[in-house]
């Protein structure tokens, strides 16, 4: 479907809705009651067929507003539909969760943060806020105030499942808990596997820890303080988020930043997802005992961080980018050492692959290993490597490109098969890609500004979408004219590739979980820290039995292939 | 010096524990095990339990989900030890001071439980993976 087909396809909903916009051609906003969202919600997902990026609740003067954005990659085409609850008192919209799972967590984050109900939500659990917070506080009104004091100790009154009492599987069944200090896991999820024998049979999330509140937090900040605060949700999107944020921000005061300015920006949006990546392969090497993968590749991975640091000043948390350009310049005189530095890099990486894809026992072990299935990911509307390790080919740089990657040739890659191997492979190559498209952008920059004067910015709604290393990174900047933002909401990618366990680890060997948990690559916090006793079933797993399983599983086919060990001599050392 | 604050500066192990962090001063803990700095040559070890640890490095402000699994954390570690503030969030929460879900700094909670325990501080965000290093060394030879 061309833009004009699909403009078609969604004009057949139009009685439904109180008005269509189309500021420029690949941004089209609906509006609606909340009493029909969820039939042009149905249209817009089943029929059309468009990707559910996210939901976004606002609380306007009046009124709420819930946001349902939507892509269609394609075109690049954003569409959003906005669905007053006029309500103030009891505000409610139908829940989309039953034929969308991949809005089920956002749901509950807007009824935590909001207040808005949602009904026939499958599982209205808390998800964002801690246990101990009150009821009927929602932060994100406009007339919020932080709690002076929580209740010492008491649950809420929406149970959650990392509360002994409150355990959501009866206790006959054995159950293995992981978290909430979890190795793998940026925001600190908590896990509640079910098992049976050796085989997960259900799972279970609770999330909140790293629930910092960065949306209500930029609203008390100025337009351009915003993106140091934005390059801090992450430190390893440290560039990709304020990029986001900074691009919503020019489209919504119409800045065009200049010619070198979106260079340096693809410059280093490109380190970083080489210095991402190679940081994955590592982790990826240790949680199935390949401890030498885990030291080679954070050793490349150091070359990628002083040339950061060169750069911006800082290792990571760059703050590079502004609304109209970039703080910092790259140097002509640093252009050669980055050639030759993304020679080495791509030397090793070479080795590095290798050495992982001809390996039999990593087929061994990771092919056929937590796999997620293209209808699967299309549910969970997961994005970034692991939509590209299910087969489905979709890349912001590509389908809605920024920057300059139009203008640079570069390939998307994706593989069919929806295992941990095939995600291992996407993000080795894509290691490569990144390489070729750093050496032509150092050709290619050419001389000028980095930055245009901003003057102000204008009252209006905008979004911003960058692809960063774990997928879309999707940022809704309104403004009233003001200094400051009014909203602004921030999709990670971990938010919607996290909930996609679900389909991928049901079924699993417990030994293969700390991969398949790994394989989504949601943010690492750090080694070894997922100690956790049931005491209910007695049964005793901690992260290290879990890494021991994990690593003994390797030795088993290792044993049964009668392959060889690993010799120094095979592989080039250079 | 007493025997166990002696035994205490050689060959700290050291417990990592997340608490509402942006990954940033994490990912920078870890890279001191690696080839670059490999901190592992002075008998500093990363452990999988506080139990084992002699040192906690703390990242992160404390959200209020895990302000009651960091005091269960340093209640489990055997005493004396050492709490390291890692980062400008742990030592004073940063940029997310004005947030209504942090209940941080660190000092703050770990005093609730232990009005004496030793806290040392390592500014910068995150701070540089030498600057660990020294704020770990200056700490125990101030013991």
């Amino acid at each position: 479907m061309n833009q004009e087909e699909l403009n078609n396809k969604l004009a057949e909903i139009k009685d439904k809705l109180i008005a269509i916009e189309q500021p420029v051609d690949n941004k089209i906003w609906f509006t609606c009651e909340a009493e029909n969202s969820y039939e042009i919600n149905k249209f817009l997902f089943e029929e059309v067929p468009l990707r559910f990026v996210i939901a976004t609740g606002i609380d306007s003067d009046d009124c709420f507003e819930v946001l349902y954005h939507y892509a269609y990659d394609e075109t690049g085409c954003m569409v959003t539909l906005k669905a007053f609850i006029r309500d103030r008192e009891k505000p409610e919209i139908e829940s989309i969760a039953p034929f969308l799972p991949g809005a089920e967590w956002i749901e509950r984050e807007i009824h935590d943060i909001l207040g808005i109900d949602f009904r026939n939500h499958p599982d209205m659990r808390r998800l964002i806020l801690s246990d101990d917070w009150p009821e009927g506080v929602y932060p994100l009104r406009k007339d919020a105030k932080k709690p002076v004091s929580w209740p010492d100790g008491e649950p809420s009154s929406r149970p959650t499942v990392d509360s002994p009492s409150r355990r959501t599987v009866p206790l006959s069944k054995p159950v293995l808990v992981v978290g909430p200090f979890h190795p793998l896991q940026e925001e600190m999820e908590f896990f509640q596997l079910t098992i049976d024998g050796e085989i997960v049979t259900d799972i279970d999330m609770r999330i909140s820890y790293n629930h910092r509140g960065i949306e209500k937090i930029s609203e008390s900040l100025q337009f351009d303080q915003v993106p140091f605060l934005v390059s801090r949700i992450c430190g390893i999107c440290s560039a990709s988020h304020p990029l986001a944020y900074v691009q919503a921000v020019e489209e919504l005061a119409g800045i065009k930043p200049p010619e070198r300015a979106l260079y340096v920006r693809t410059i280093i949006n490109e380190l970083e997802r080489i210095h991402s990546h190679v940081l994955w392969a590592g982790l990826a090497g240790h949680f199935i005992g390949y401890d030498t993968v885990f030291m080679w590749a954070w050793k490349y991975r150091e070359p990628v961080l002083d040339l950061l640091e060169e750069i911006t000043g800082n290792r990571n948390n760059y703050g590079n980018v502004k609304v109209g350009g970039c703080r910092e310049d790259i140097p002509n005189e640093l252009k050669p050492k980055i050639l030759k530095d993304m020679d080495e890099i791509e030397k090793k990486m070479d080795m590095l692959i290798k050495a992982v894809t001809d390996d039999p026992i990593l087929h061994a072990r990771l092919k056929g290993v937590g796999v997620l299935s293209k209808e699967d990911a299309i549910k969970y509307a997961v994005t970034g490597p692991t939509a590209r390790a299910s087969g489905i080919a979709i890349d912001v740089r590509q389908d809605d490109p920024y920057a300059v990657y139009a203008d640079l040739d570069w390939n998307v890659i994706s593989q069919p098969e929806g295992d941990v191997f095939a995600k291992v492979v996407v993000r080795l190559l894509e290691v490569i890609e990144a390489i070729k498209i750093i050496r032509q952008a150092v050709k290619k920059i050419p001389e000028g500004p980095i930055a245009v004067e901003v003057k102000e910015i204008p009252a209006g709604e905008a979004v911003g979408c960058v692809e960063a290393p774990r997928g879309e990174t999707f940022h809704y900047v309104r403004s009233d004219g003001g200094n400051r933002p009014v909203r602004h909401k921030v999709r990670a990618p971990s938010f919607v590739n996290v909930p996609s366990f679900k389909a991928s680890c049901i079924g699993q060997h417990i030994a293969d979980v700390t991969i398949t948990l790994a394989a989504v690559d949601p943010c690492y916090s750090c080694t070894e820290r997922l100690a956790v006793v049931d005491q209910y079933s007695n049964i005793i797993h901690d992260y290290d039995t879990l890494l021991r399983l994990s690593r003994e599983r390797t030795a088993q086919i290792k044993k049964e292939l009668g392959a060889p060990g690993l010799k120094m001599e095979d592989l080039q050392i250079g | 010096m007493s025997w166990k604050i002696w035994s205490l500066k050689k060959s700290p192990w050291v417990f990592h524990v997340n608490t509402g962090a942006c990954n940033n001063c994490d990912i920078e803990i870890v890279d001191l095990l690696t080839p670059k700095f490999d901190v592992e040559r002075f008998g500093i070890k990363l452990v999988g339990s506080p139990r084992h640890a002699d040192a906690l490095l703390v990242t992160g402000g404390v959200t209020a989900q895990a302000a009651p699994r960091l005091r269960e954390v340093y209640r489990q570690t055997p005493k004396p030890c050492v709490v390291f503030a890692i980062g400008a969030c742990a030592c004073d929460k940063g940029i997310f001071t004005t947030g209504y879900h942090m209940v941080g700094p660190v000092d703050k909670i770990i005093k609730e439980i232990d009005p004496n325990a030793i806290i040392a501080y390592v500014p910068g965000c995150p701070p540089k993976p030498e600057a660990m290093i020294s704020g770990i060394v200056k700490a125990l030879a101030a013991l």
